[in-house]
Parts: structure tokens; C-alpha cells; sequence
């Protein structure tokens, strides 16, 4: 198959692109010119390969995951107005009072989460040698494995635009299954971990937060996931870099 | 109507992953693309024209993330390097007689140049026509027709070099 402008009609022909005089002129070329039969021949036959490859998937049912995010976002939109809610009672009340009435809120259903995450963070953002075990470099591994072991689709959000660049991350054994946590690094060393685990209870939660010493711990469960992001950074800086996490991973989770 | 459109799109979704396995080869890879793509159109669905068929504008969505995801990849250096994670499905199940030709053929697809693959995968497989594909991808009709005959010499020749150029074809 040589690239000439003959091979491109045929092509075309092929591909059902021409009509009237332009299709009767390579009909008229293949009558007479071996080389373009063979041509036609080998783009028919690559085409019903193709098909031969592929075409079982049409058969398949819509898998339930693509189903769910055909559907619009209701179960979301909801604890999206939640967050909204809190993130306005924040506002309104002061850092103190809403912190404790987030506080008085969390008691219930995510007791552990919070503290989980920030012992993680504790434990392995101040590590030099080896923060992470799997390094930002294998970010597409990192995304695999972790929902593999954590049960659940997960995201690794990118934080560039906030000043974060991933590090990479690793897996933790913890009290509600496997979780991971993911760390990022700013310009000066700054570091933040986002902790992640399957939300094995289902019960959501709007987005909270606590303080432990100077990091503080954002968190929230929506459908899938509970998720808790950690730093030394103020709080308000906190909710804000939190509830865009929040929208990146939402898209997935 | 958000409910309409919902059953329009999941009326799209077989089509789509045709598509994405075609694109990308992995099929957990490729339905990973669909979804994003789904949910990407129910954010922008007010953008789309309901003079225009629905499925050329999701193929535009699809694509779009595909390459984007495509150029994060190959910045970062690493696209696939899953092997120890003995969950990767093949992109097709295909009967055992079959297996082989059908191997070779993903195989070749997978060494041709993303510009090529995405033009023979709309036009041989999706059978958009030319200027759908032009006007997916952004580049003149003379650009698709070049890309195009280019990607079918080079499967034509990967898979004569395997020895698979006379594959039988039952249908």
C-alpha cells in the first residue's frame, strides 16, 4: 500500500466517502489496475478485523458503574449542599463555634476518621528518605493499586494549580479495611496527605474538621469514600483546599 | 428532561466503549474513559446542540479526554506498568481460534502513533466519515485522509511482518 493519491480515493471508496463521477472513476481505476484491488482488498479486510476485535463489546450490557454516572449527580448534589451548608455556618458563626458544632455533628458516625489520618500524616510526612512508597512517577500504578486494595475507584487529584505536587503514596492497614494516603509537597516543603479509605458503612457526611496541635484535619464521607486531608496550613486555607479535593474526587467517587 | 437525556447517553454507552477499547486497548482503561466522558456530558449537557447527533458530540467528549490523559501520560513517562496488579483484562474475549489474529491485531494497533490509531479507529471501526472525524479532531479533511491511509500501510505492513495478513474472517 504506497501513499499516491490513487490509494487515497480508494480509500475513500472504501469508506463510502464518494459518489457520482468521483465513485465511478475509481470504479473504473479498479477495474483495470490490479495494485488498487489489492489495495481495496487489504482496507476491506483490516476493516472487518477491526470489527471482528471490538464488535463483541456492543453486545455487552452497560456495565452498573457506567450506568451510575450516566445518571445526574442527585445523591451528590445533596451532600454537596451539606458541605455548602457547614461551609456557610463556618462563616457565619466563627471558626470556634463552627468548628464545634462540625465537632458535635462528627460524633456520630466518623469518631476515628479524623484521628486515623492524622496520626498517618504525623507518622510519615515528616519521613525524608522514604515519605512515600510508591513515587509520583508511577502516578498511574499508584491510582490502580490503591483503589484495587482500598475497594473503591479512586482519583489522585492534582493539586498543582494550589501550589501541591504529588509525591506519590502509599497503603495503610487501618481499623475499617485498607486505605491510602496520597502526599503532596508545596515549593518550600510544605506537606499535605490526603488519607482515603472505602466508606463502609455508606452513611455520608458533610465536611468537617479538627485540629491537632498545628495540623489540621479536614474530613467527610460521601457514597464511597471517607477521606480526611491533613496539613499545617490555617483553617480556613484547610477548608478551602479541602473542598476543592472534594470537587476533583467527586467526579469519581 | 435530565432524565431523558440520562437514557440517551446509557443508549450511547455500547458504542462508546467500542470506541475507547479502540482508542486505548485496556478495557478496564477504556471504561474508565466512558465514564469520564459520561459524566463530563452531564456537566455540559447545556452546551450540547440537540440539532446534532448525540453520539458524534460524546465521541468528541471522549476523545478529548483521552488525549489530554494520553499527553499527561507520556509527560510523566509512564503509561501502563500494571503488570503485577493480575487484574488487567484483556480488551476483547475472543474464541480461542480467533485468539491469535485477534492479539496481533492489538498488538499492532498499539504501535501505531496515537495520531494514526484515533483516525483509523473513527473511520474503520466508529465509521464516522471524514469530516466527522475532521471536525472531532480539529484538522482538515486532507490531514484525516493522509493520517488514515498512513495508519492502514503500517498495520497492513506490522501485521504482513506477523504473518497474519491473510487472517481468515468468518462472520
Amino acid at each position: 500500500m504506497n501513499e499516491t493519491v490513487s490509494n487515497w480515493a480508494v480509500h475513500a471508496f472504501a469508506d463510502g466517502e464518494l459518489s457520482g463521477t468521483e465513485k465511478a472513476n475509481v470504479e473504473a481505476l479498479l477495474q483495470g489496475d490490479e495494485a488498487a484491488r489489492a489495495v481495496l482488498a487489504a482496507v476491506l479486510q483490516q476493516n472487518t478485523a477491526l470489527h471482528q476485535v471490538y464488535d463483541n463489546v456492543l453486545q455487552e450490557p452497560v456495565p452498573p458503574r457506567l450506568r451510575a454516572a450516566a445518571q445526574p449527580p442527585r445523591r451528590l448534589s445533596g451532600s454537596r449542599a451539606l458541605i455548602a451548608a457547614s461551609m456557610a455556618g463556618f462563616l457565619a458563626l466563627g471558626g470556634a463555634l463552627g468548628y464545634f458544632a462540625a465537632d458535635h455533628l462528627a460524633k456520630y458516625q466518623a469518631f476515628e476518621l479524623p484521628q486515623i489520618a492524622y496520626l498517618a500524616h504525623q507518622t510519615f510526612a515528616s519521613e525524608v528518605k522514604h515519605p512515600v512508597e510508591v513515587a509520583a512517577a508511577e502516578q498511574d500504578h499508584l491510582q490502580k493499586w490503591l483503589s484495587k486494595r482500598v475497594g473503591q475507584q479512586i482519583k489522585i487529584p492534582d493539586l498543582t494549580a494550589q501550589g501541591y505536587t504529588l509525591l506519590g503514596g502509599r497503603l495503610l492497614a487501618e481499623s475499617e479495611g485498607p486505605a491510602g494516603q496520597l502526599m503532596y509537597e508545596t515549593a518550600d516543603k510544605q506537606r499535605l496527605t490526603v488519607f482515603l479509605t472505602e466508606n463502609a458503612g455508606g452513611v455520608e457526611s458533610a465536611l468537617r474538621l479538627e485540629q491537632h496541635g498545628n495540623l489540621v484535619t479536614c474530613y467527610w464521607r460521601d457514597g464511597k469514600l471517607a477521606m480526611a486531608v491533613t496539613s499545617a496550613l490555617p483553617r480556613d486555607d484547610m477548608m478551602n483546599l479541602a473542598r476543592s479535593i472534594y470537587d476533583k474526587m467527586e467526579a469519581k467517587s | 428532561m435530565p432524565q431523558d437525556f440520562s437514557t440517551r447517553i446509557i443508549a450511547e454507552v455500547p458504542h462508546l466503549r467500542r470506541f475507547a477499547r479502540g482508542l486505548c486497548g485496556d478495557a478496564s482503561l477504556a471504561d474508565d474513559l466512558v465514564q469520564d466522558c459520561l459524566e463530563r456530558s452531564l456537566k455540559k449537557q447545556h452546551l450540547y446542540d440537540i440539532h446534532r447527533p448525540l453520539r458524534a458530540w460524546l465521541y468528541a467528549i471522549l476523545r478529548n479526554i483521552h488525549v489530554s490523559q494520553w499527553r499527561r501520560a507520556s509527560q510523566f513517562g509512564v503509561m501502563t506498568d500494571v503488570s503485577d496488579l493480575g487484574e488487567q483484562q484483556p480488551s476483547v474475549a475472543p474464541l480461542q481460534e480467533q485468539n491469535l489474529s485477534i492479539m496481533l491485531i492489538t498488538q499492532a494497533l498499539d504501535k501505531l502513533p496515537q495520531q494514526q490509531r484515533e483516525v483509523l479507529v473513527m473511520i474503520s471501526l466508529e465509521e464516522m466519515s471524514y469530516k466527522e472525524a475532521a471536525e472531532i479532531i480539529g484538522v482538515p479533511i486532507g490531514t484525516i485522509m493522509s493520517r488514515l491511509s498512513r495508519a492502514r500501510a503500517t498495520l497492513h505492513q506490522l501485521l504482513e511482518e506477523r504473518g497474519t495478513i491473510h487472517l481468515r474472517v468468518v462472520k
